[in-house]
């Protein structure tokens, strides 16, 4: 990294952005989810009528930004975890883990490729028409997203910051 | 208290080409990778270790050390589904309006079966221990 920061840091920086987008991703379709699932049918009272209250449709840019640059940062990343760290885990014979890593990679593809269609039923919510596939693949990109999540936060408990 | 905005959409938002190719790429996308995955059609393959690119499917060697044939499927993903998304802009709306819009969640639904049977080799080691 020509002397400025070493290697270590290097992909740690590039691992901590990729959370930050990761986290903001996460809130993102979560509300959106919410708002779909169990829309509020009365003014906000509680935190958690709320959290479904948001102007859900003013989020499907924002997520699918967010998806995209998510994804290509953890595609970068997945270069140095290839090397760095599946080989030591299949040495140690966390195959699950490791396995667990390649269904992520999968479900990361099959969730970028319903980003024009989701961004299509988002922009135009006043359509009737698309309501239930709307509600649908929100859902489905929201389990997607949750997934990624939990399968990249196992991973880097497994061999992540500090390893 | 409605939760979905009801401003109108913009304009290559609500075009009917932008429908077709949207609804198309998303329902063909899923279908596409387990394809491309199932007959190994990566268009690239990178080896990590070196640094190297390579077109087509390219196995990991002692040279290049292990490959990664993940982006080359997805890029072949992409293309594929462009391509009929570009084809599904051309044909009449009528044809195209019969599309079920529920095969856009369903699919990525049905292709988790098939991605956790692609990677039978891991369950196996892991059920060796």
């Amino acid at each position: 990294m020509g002397g400025i920061i070493s290697t270590y840091t290097f992909w740690t920086l590039w691992l901590f952005v990729h959370l930050i987008l990761a986290l903001g991703l996460l809130g993102a379709i979560t509300h959106q989810a919410m708002a779909v699932a169990l829309p509020a049918r009365k003014p906000a009272a509680g935190i958690v009528t709320r959290f479904r209250s948001v102007p859900a449709a003013g989020y499907a840019t924002a997520v699918c930004v967010l998806y995209v640059l998510t994804f290509f940062l953890g595609s970068f990343i997945y270069t140095h975890y290839r090397i760095a760290v599946r080989i030591p885990l299949e040495v140690g014979h966390y195959y699950k883990t490791g396995g667990f890593f390649d269904f992520k990679e999968h479900v990361s593809t099959l969730g970028l490729v319903l980003l024009p269609a989701y961004w299509f039923f988002w922009k135009n919510a006043q359509q009737p028409e698309y309501d239930n596939a709307r509600k649908g693949v929100t859902i489905v990109l929201a389990v997607t997203v949750w997934f990624l999540f939990i399968v990249g936060h196992v991973l880097n408990n497994t061999r992540g910051f500090g390893s | 208290m409605s939760t979905i905005a009801t401003q109108p959409a913009s304009a290559p938002a609500s075009s009917r080409r932008f429908k077709a190719f949207a609804t198309t790429f998303s329902i063909s996308g899923p279908v596409v990778y387990c394809l491309t995955v199932y007959f190994n059609v990566a268009l690239f393959t990178y080896w990590p270790a070196d640094g190297r690119f390579a077109w087509g499917s390219g196995a990991a060697n002692t040279t290049d050390g292990p490959n990664m044939l993940w982006y080359g499927w997805t890029i072949t993903t992409v293309l594929i589904a462009s391509a009929l998304g570009l084809v599904a802009t051309i044909v009449p709306e009528r044809i195209t309006k019969k599309i079920p819009l529920w095969l856009v969640w369903l699919l990525p639904i049905l292709a988790i079966p098939y991605v956790v049977y692609a990677l039978m080799f891991w369950w196996t080691l892991a059920a060796r221990g």
